[in-house]
């Protein structure tokens, strides 16, 4: 097994560099696609399973997705183009940039290392485990994320809605309609494989209690049976009945969240500190609806501006 | 009935690394995608050698999940990312 992780690592030091290095942005969309592959794997060996159903379902999916639909907004002449000109890279500003971040990377490295040998080897794992029951779920994952620390996961549904809200701010897009397409297989491959999408979306959703799976790993199933159906030119008509509800979906998750932390507040618990009998039915809700809300949010992040109603 | 396992997942290395020649050499756009299509379905089944292996069922969610989602990446790339080729022109795309 050691040989296994051995050639794993080296594989990936391979397409890290070349996802940085290669001369042309194609080929370095396909690294990077494959390093989040093999970055699976890696997670899996790292007995990290939630970590790896994260990286299965957005670093490769997602984002490659995105990266090549962005490659295909390019005009072809600017695809072709290397990344750094010749011409830049001979400069001196290059060099000391390059420079610069080497120096940077090695002294992380350095720092990282002397971090690594005062760890505190029992970590927080055994605690997290002997509170487990208060928790309300039996996955330690969705405990830390939604029951513990579920601040943070306030804050990183909050983050991502910004982010909506940013890219919807720098203009409208025209909402794909009905196009010309590259296969007549397509619409009919989609039609088949979109109740599997949407199947193991909600499965993930509601493993997430006591199993690896849960709310970000399920919305980005869902987004990504989404963008399935606009690519093969499945979509509706939108009009500002449908942009309103859109909205709503959109706030949804952080709007559960934030209500359910000042009830609890107002009800004399704390932000977000759950009563333990109701604290399986409150992660539930809580996940359910975060769980759309991340799917809807990502997918507007792929259209990446507000549709606009007019292009219809 | 390990060590046959564990000889699968190093032939199954094998694949990767000899596809990994074509994700970085091409020629064309259309070889890379397939060898990155190649490295999804590997990665599918050494997840789940691995999963067997090592006696956690957990990761036949995650090979699961890969299988989905590998369909659209190359959804993408031929609707998106593959320039439409003209008549006449039906190969050698953006290298």
């Amino acid at each position: 097994m050691a040989v296994f992780d051995l050639i794993l690592g080296l594989l990936l030091v391979v397409l890290v560099w070349k996802s940085l290095s290669v001369s042309d942005l194609f080929g370095a969309v396909i690294s990077f696609m494959a390093f989040g592959l093999l970055m699976a794997v890696a997670w899996v060996r790292l007995e990290a399973p939630d970590i790896a159903l994260a990286e299965a379902a957005i670093g490769s999916g997602l984002t490659g997705a995105l990266l090549f639909s962005t490659l295909g907004r390019l005009p072809h002449s600017e695809a072709r183009q290397p990344v750094v000109s010749r011409t830049v890279r001979n400069g001196p500003g290059y060099w000391m940039t390059t420079g610069f971040w080497w120096v940077l990377a090695i002294l992380l490295s350095i720092a990282f290392l002397f971090s690594l040998l005062d760890l505190q080897t029992p970590g927080l794992g055994g605690l997290l485990q002997e509170r487990l029951p208060e928790s309300g779920v039996l996955n330690p994952v969705t405990a830390v994320l939604l029951n513990f620390r579920s601040l943070d996961t306030v804050m990183e549904i909050a983050v991502l809605l910004l982010a909506v809200v940013v890219a919807w701010s720098m203009g409208t897009v025209v909402w794909p309609v009905k196009r010309t397409l590259p296969s007549p297989l397509l619409p009919g491959f989609v039609r088949l494989l979109t109740p599997f999408f949407l199947l193991v979306s909600f499965s993930l959703l509601w493993r997430g209690s006591h199993a690896p799976g849960g709310a970000f790993p399920s919305g980005a199933v869902l987004a990504a049976a989404g963008i399935l159906l606009l690519l093969a030119g499945k979509t509706t008509r939108i009009c500002p009945r449908f942009m309103f509800w859109l909205r709503w979906i959109l706030a949804v998750g952080l709007l559960v969240f934030v209500f359910a932390g000042v009830s609890l507040m107002v009800a004399g618990y704390g932000f977000l500190v759950y009563p333990e009998q109701w604290a399986g039915a409150l992660i539930l809700l809580i996940e359910v609806s975060a769980g759309v809300s991340i799917g809807a949010m990502l997918m507007a992040l792929y259209i990446g501006g507000e549709p606009d109603i007019h292009s219809a | 009935m390990t060590t046959l396992y564990f000889i699968l997942v190093g032939v199954l290395m094998g694949n990767i690394a000899v596809g990994l020649i074509r994700i970085l050499r091409g020629p064309t756009a259309a070889d890379r995608m397939l060898a990155a299509e190649l490295f999804g379905t590997v990665t599918v089944a050494i997840i789940l050698l691995l999963a067997i292996v090592m006696e956690k069922p957990v990761y036949y969610d995650v090979a699961l999940v890969f299988a989905l989602l590998s369909a659209l990446a190359v959804v993408a790339f031929v609707t998106r990312g593959w320039p439409n080729p003209e008549p006449g022109e039906q190969d050698d795309g953006r290298r």
